[in-house]
């Protein structure tokens, strides 16, 4: 017993040894840490690691290896969008850093910038969170050789688009709505994410009641709301992550518009403080969280695994949007690098290019040309995004219907204005 | 009517935050780069106390009121005293202390919604069937005080008067006894003070957040612009001629164009009188 005991003792002081000695493999992680995309990820991507070296790190062809996290703020997502600062925050974490991977930066405009930064470098970047333009992926398939070291592993705009569409479709299949005010941030992902659901709806026979941009920083939401209301609109469509939203949300119940908010992206709505924040204003409020995993939901074994494992380190759920696509980062990464059995970033790719693991928001693969990671209403077939509702303090999946809790609801003053029925 | 309802809550709003700026600027004729950032700061401390404290709600509104003040009368004596006089240096001391007020807030943690604090009561009343906020009513009501407690306040006692007198004429205030610096401390205090008030009325409409800071500052400062740095009928003014301005454009052309309004007006107003619309400043009507 004593020698079996010995020899455990003697086992685990090698492989940590042979663990701490071992070089660790850097994620570099360059985004926005002020907002809630920045900081929600930071989490996921420090459980994951946590994890991963506490299971022994990954193996590079026989060699234990740690991961280390290092993290740069890039406050690229600040008004004004100071891209050239992000690039310089990029560049700092690859050569100060010595990032052997990059995650980030979240706006659009900086993801784009960084494409050729980071592949001049040839380092394997990943987004996890924010830039939810297409053109990202887009860019990547018209010049693979180039921006090939590039890959999104959440949604983007255009899959949150159809989302919309089919959410709202279902509500003018059950309950006859169609009549839809909408209200955006002045940014490129939430004007043109306006924009286009609008115009399908518009195709699908909705009435778009109004279109009405404001910029961050707004405090006082009124006209828009008054003017929804005035126009007899039915759906309130919000797009934005400004905190500022949360006035919305606050007017918008205060003044009993008879109209359900949608936030196809509300960055303030997503968190579970949010209920606390409005003192309940926000009830009935439905929010896009872009993938499953950042709400508790049974999407696949690992997602309830990772919101317990998020609320017990963390003391709350998982917070919104990056959360889980944050811990599936270091989580693909070592696949791949498991799989390639080398941190070659041309062999990386091509293993990158492979992955085909069920993760904690469904099935993982990409598009082999725009390294878009594919996206489905089946868990099992690919990553699967996730809308839920507020209801009575919690955040209750209504999307899609593989996944859902529980049913959208409405406020008994817009059921009583309206005289809502199921058909 | 939504417009005559919202616009005169926005001009009531725009009042409330300007007051402090333009005090402080007509006694000390210093520019008060600070004051976005006092505002901020008044609604930070105020959740600090509440939620780490868990002091009394009124309490911490006292208490943070005080420490603002406070802050205000240590940045004129230890900082602002020592470049008076000089314009240029006036406004970048002030605008440093001001970044490095809201950077460190930043540097804090003070993002996202989480940061709010709870409304004095909470209702909706119908005004010509224009729901309103009982926050927003109350803010117009605070204002109107405020207004009226200044003016008595500067018409009817001893120490207003002297910053009335500091205000229309330093020098021959100076050989009346009254103290020029003692007199720009307490209007810069004073200044600090109502800068704390506007936070508090104002803050529990939203969340407590950084950019706001430079929002309050810009918007105060196009308010006493136009209506004539020192004057306090002109600040008043301004506030309704912005507020409305503001109001009919969000609501008839497009919300993202409040700010543009504000700025318009600040430079239409040094264009055709850069003196303001009260404005006693004639030396740079003169020179323009």
């Amino acid at each position: 017993m004593k020698k079996i005991l010995a020899l455990i003792i003697l086992l685990s002081l090698v492989l940590g040894v042979g663990m701490a000695g071992a070089k660790p493999i850097v994620i570099g992680v360059a985004i926005d840490t002020q907002i809630l995309d920045g900081f929600a990820t930071i989490r996921g991507i420090n459980l994951a690691v946590e994890e991963i070296n506490a299971a022994g790190g990954i193996n590079v062809k026989g060699e234990k290896r740690p991961f280390k996290v290092e993290i740069m703020d890039t406050r690229d997502c600040e008004p004004g969008v100071p891209v050239s600062e992000a690039l310089l925050v990029v560049e700092k974490t690859i050569l100060d850093k010595g990032a052997d991977f990059i995650i980030g930066p979240n706006r659009s405009e900086a993801a784009l910038a960084s494409l050729g930064l980071v592949s001049n470098y040839k380092k394997i970047q990943l987004l996890t969170s924010g830039a939810l333009s297409p053109k990202f992926h887009e860019t990547i398939a018209e010049n693979y050789n180039k921006y090939k070291y590039a890959f999104r592993i959440t949604g983007e705009s255009r899959f949150m688009v159809n989302e919309a569409m089919d959410l709202l479709g279902g509500l003018n299949g059950k309950y006859g709505i169609n009549r839809m005010f909408v209200l955006v941030q002045d940014v490129a992902f939430a004007r043109a994410g306006g924009e286009i659901v609008s115009e399908n709806l518009k195709k699908k026979g909705w009435e778009i009641l109004g279109y009405e941009r404001y910029p961050t920083g707004t405090s006082d939401f009124s006209a828009g709301l008054l003017k929804a209301r005035d126009a007899k609109a039915q759906i309130l469509f919000v797009m934005g992550d400004m905190a500022d939203f949360s006035i919305l949300i606050n007017q918008w119940n205060d003044m009993k518009i008879p109209a359900l908010p949608f936030g196809n992206y509300l960055g303030p709505a997503m968190e579970p403080k949010f209920w606390q924040v409005t003192k309940g204003r926000a009830a009935y409020t439905i929010v896009n969280l872009v993938n499953a995993g950042n709400a508790p939901s049974n999407a696949t074994p690992w997602t309830m695994k990772f919101c317990k494992a998020y609320e017990k380190k963390y003391g709350t759920e998982p917070e919104g949007y990056g959360t889980s696509s944050g811990y599936m980062a270091p989580y693909i990464i070592k696949d791949a690098v498991e799989r390639a059995g080398t941190l070659d970033p041309d062999a990386l790719v091509t293993a990158m290019e492979k992955t085909n693991l069920v993760g904690v928001y469904g099935r993982v693969r990409f598009d082999q040309k725009s390294h878009q990671i594919i996206p489905s209403l089946d868990p099992a077939e690919g990553a699967v995004g996730t809308i839920f509702q507020w209801q009575d303090g919690k955040r209750v999946v209504v999307y899609p219907p593989k996944i859902a809790m529980g049913e959208i609801k409405f406020p008994q003053w817009m059921t009583e204005y309206w005289k809502l029925k199921k058909k | 009517m939504n417009v005559i309802v919202y616009g005169l809550i926005n001009s009531l709003l725009l009042v409330l935050i300007a007051m402090g700026f333009a005090l402080a600027y007509s006694v000390s004729r210093v520019p008060n780069f600070t004051h976005g950032a006092l505002y901020v700061l008044t609604g930070y401390l105020t959740w600090i106390f509440l939620n780490g404290l868990g002091l009394s709600y009124w309490f911490c509104i006292l208490l943070s009121i005080f420490c603002v003040t406070a802050i205000g009368w240590f940045i004129y004596q230890l900082v602002v005293i020592r470049v008076r006089g000089m314009p240029t240096s006036e406004i970048i001391v002030t605008f440093a202390i001001s970044l490095a007020i809201l950077e460190l807030l930043r540097w804090r943690g003070l993002r996202g919604a989480t940061y709010v604090l709870p409304v004095f009561h909470r209702s909706t009343i119908l005004i010509y069937g224009v729901p309103v906020d009982s926050q927003r009513i109350m803010a117009m009501l605070i204002t109107a005080v405020i207004v009226l407690a200044l003016w008595l306040f500067t018409h009817h006692t001893k120490v207003g008067l002297g910053l009335r007198a500091i205000a229309q004429n330093e020098r021959a205030a100076l050989l009346l006894g009254i103290d020029s610096d003692g007199a720009a401390t307490l209007a810069l205090s004073l200044g600090s003070a109502l800068a704390a008030l506007a936070a508090i009325t104002i803050l529990p409409l939203g969340n407590i957040n950084v950019a706001t800071g430079y929002d309050v500052l810009v918007s105060a400062i196009a308010v006493c612009i136009c209506g004539g740095l020192g004057s306090w009928t002109g600040t008043i003014l301004a506030g309704f001629v912005i507020g409305f301005a503001q109001m009919i454009v969000v609501y008839f052309i497009a919300p993202h164009l409040a700010m543009v309004v504000a700025l318009a007006a600040v430079i239409l107003i040094l264009i055709f009188k850069p003196s303001g619309l009260f404005g006693r400043q004639k030396e740079l009507e003169e020179r323009v």
